[in-house]
């Protein structure tokens, strides 16, 4: 089959389990993400070059590749860290500005992001971008709604994003029982 | 199966508006990123999750409902950000064992 013309039908494979780890440089404060597959992620403190990283924070999580079933193109995601629901929190935000003008047709915007620190390693492509938002879009059943994908890029201030991040970290309940 | 039927059949409470859906099977999951990979579009998530990061992931699979078992509270912050992106929330008191059980009995499978 052409690659060129195929109407791609996009299936997950090659999933792999590991954690997302944030680390710190205690000299210069830069800040590195990465994926690790080992069992245990590093908790101790390390030198690497000019820097003495420390970990932040680590999540577990997910890498994967998504192949056409039909003409078997497979595509890597290694450069996706987390995707993240815009919740509409700042007014002057590029993606808060795509929610609102989705909005009368129930586009949902989420945030692609990648690895840090974002200049110096690989980011998604404009083009994994759209295989992306193409394949969770086919994965939808309802057809009232959809769902666009757009990179890190577009936020006004990462720090303070308040959107719906789907990473698993910090999400057990603290709650006593008797708050039940 | 309807989701109406099965909320009517199990006893269960509805948190959210709700908008009947045809329910495709069940998925029972703790983490967001395994919902992700894994579930399919109409299905039932069942989890203790409350945080109001499961909205992002149940809208992003297009997951018929939430369940939240063991009677655990969901705050208003996950109910309200579910309204605006049409999830549906329903809670039990059952354990997540209990019904899965009388999930299969009402024959979701």
């Amino acid at each position: 089959m052409d690659k060129t013309k195929c109407g791609h039908q996009w299936e997950m494979v090659n999933t792999r389990s590991g954690f997302i780890i944030t680390e710190i440089c205690h000299k210069c404060s830069l800040i590195t993400t990465y994926f690790s597959s080992e069992e245990h992620p590093p908790l101790e403190e390390y030198r690497d070059g000019e820097h003495f990283w420390n970990v932040m924070s680590s999540s577990q999580s997910v890498q994967f590749d998504l192949r056409c079933r039909l003409c078997k193109t497979q595509v890597s995601f290694d450069e996706l860290s987390a995707l993240m629901l815009c919740t509409s929190c700042k007014k002057d935000c590029k993606v808060f500005e795509l929610l609102e003008r989705g909005q009368g047709h129930s586009v949902w915007v989420y945030v692609a992001f990648g690895f840090k620190p974002y200049k110096d390693k690989r980011q998604l492509t404009g083009e994994k971008l759209g295989i992306l938002e193409d394949y969770f879009n086919m994965k939808r059943k309802s057809t009232k709604s959809s769902i666009k994908i757009v990179s890190h890029e577009l936020i006004y201030d990462e720090d303070s994003c308040m959107g719906g991040f789907i990473m698993d970290e910090f999400l057990l309940s603290l709650d006593a029982p008797a708050n039940k | 199966m309807k989701l109406k039927d099965i909320i009517g059949s199990l006893s269960l409470n509805v948190l959210t508006n709700l908008d009947d859906k045809e329910v495709t099977g069940v998925y029972i999951s703790d983490m967001l990123s395994d919902v992700m990979s894994n579930a399919k579009a109409g299905n039932l998530w069942v989890t203790i999750q409350t945080h109001k990061n499961i909205v992002a992931a149940a809208n992003l699979i297009d997951i018929s409902a939430v369940i939240v078992t063991q009677g655990t509270r969901v705050p208003e912050e996950t109910i309200d950000l579910a309204n605006r992106y049409n999830v549906i929330i329903i809670s039990t008191n059952d354990s997540t064992f209990a019904l899965s059980g009388k999930l299969y009995q009402i024959g979701i499978k």
